[in-house]
């Protein structure tokens, strides 16, 4: 096992521990709360009395949030050791594969959401000269977008920290 | 059971004053939308109480099929937790409450789940015995 390690830093030994694997999955939770809530804020002013604009939050603003969290979706409902299938002679039939493909969506979804978020910032707000309290609300589409991704990284790590716990305990 | 009696009056001495916050951010400003503070923080530990009866725990040489299901129980707890929060903050930043109201409710949101964590922690160390 030490001897296929790539890198020179070895990893912390509290990285592997049960406790802060089930940490990284509250935290993903979290991350993802906030990000939803981001978004829950921008609408909610928008609708406000605060919101002196013509601007308001409709579902094209929230089309790139419903992406990027159908992407997280897909990447983490895939099982993780189906993406190394292949190399094991008794799981032939092309299951990394269809796992890959999947994986690809997911990630093509993922980054379609925080594109989609960017340019919902440019083609709404910075085109058309907002000022400030309305500008909000498309930094926040971003924001959110950059959360879910923030998220669904530290839910890949955690459930990745979970496999290696699982190897060491076998051997 | 002297220690165990007081853990417990005490934890619900903390139980009131964080509802008596709540409820005072409601009341004070006539505005309910904060009282939604205490239900979510009520449903809080539920996923992952139902998602730890769901799961099967012979289920552990299969790689995380039967942990998956745990993992969205925690999931779905982190994603309540930080909504008591930023319920209010949504609330406060568009004007429909204050922000004392906001923050009463927040600090009585915390009171509250920090309570019910305690009263499940008491529980668990019983179990063990």
């Amino acid at each position: 096992m030490s001897e296929e390690r790539l890198w020179k830093f070895r990893k912390p030994e509290w990285m592997n521990s049960s406790m802060a694997r089930s940490a990284g999955v509250y935290a993903a939770g979290a991350l993802f709360s906030l990000s939803f809530f981001t978004l829950l804020d921008a609408a909610v002013f928008s609708h406000s009395a605060l919101n002196g604009s013509d601007v308001h939050i409709t579902f094209i603003d929230w089309l790139p949030l419903i992406f990027s969290s159908l992407g997280m979706l897909i990447i983490n409902s895939i099982e993780k050791t189906r993406l190394s299938a292949d190399s094991f002679s008794y799981s032939g039939s092309g299951v990394a594969w269809k796992a890959r493909v999947v994986l690809f969506l997911g990630f093509a979804s993922l980054a379609g959401g925080m594109a989609g978020g960017v340019t919902v910032l440019v083609l709404k707000y910075v085109v058309t000269e907002t000022v400030w309290p309305t500008l909000y609300m498309g930094v926040a589409n971003v924001l959110a977008n950059g959360l879910v991704m923030l998220s669904s990284v530290v839910l890949w790590i955690s459930q990745n920290m979970e496999d290696e716990y699982a190897y060491n305990l076998a051997l | 059971m002297a220690a165990g009696l007081k853990t417990i009056i005490s934890l619900s001495f903390v139980l009131a004053i964080g509802f008596l916050l709540v409820i005072l951010s409601c009341a004070l400003f006539k505005q309910y939308l904060p009282l939604l503070v205490v239900a979510t923080y009520v449903l809080a530990p539920l996923p992952n109480w139902i998602c730890g009866r769901c799961s099967n725990p012979d289920d552990f040489g299969d790689s995380g099929s039967g942990n998956a299901i745990v993992d969205f129980g925690k999931f779905l707890t982190g994603f309540l937790v930080v909504m008591g929060i930023a319920l209010p903050a949504v609330l406060a930043h568009s004007e429909i409450i204050r922000v004392p109201a906001m923050l009463m409710s927040i600090i009585g949101g915390v009171l509250i789940y920090g309570t019910i964590i305690s009263f499940g922690m008491f529980f668990q160390e019983e179990q063990e015995f």
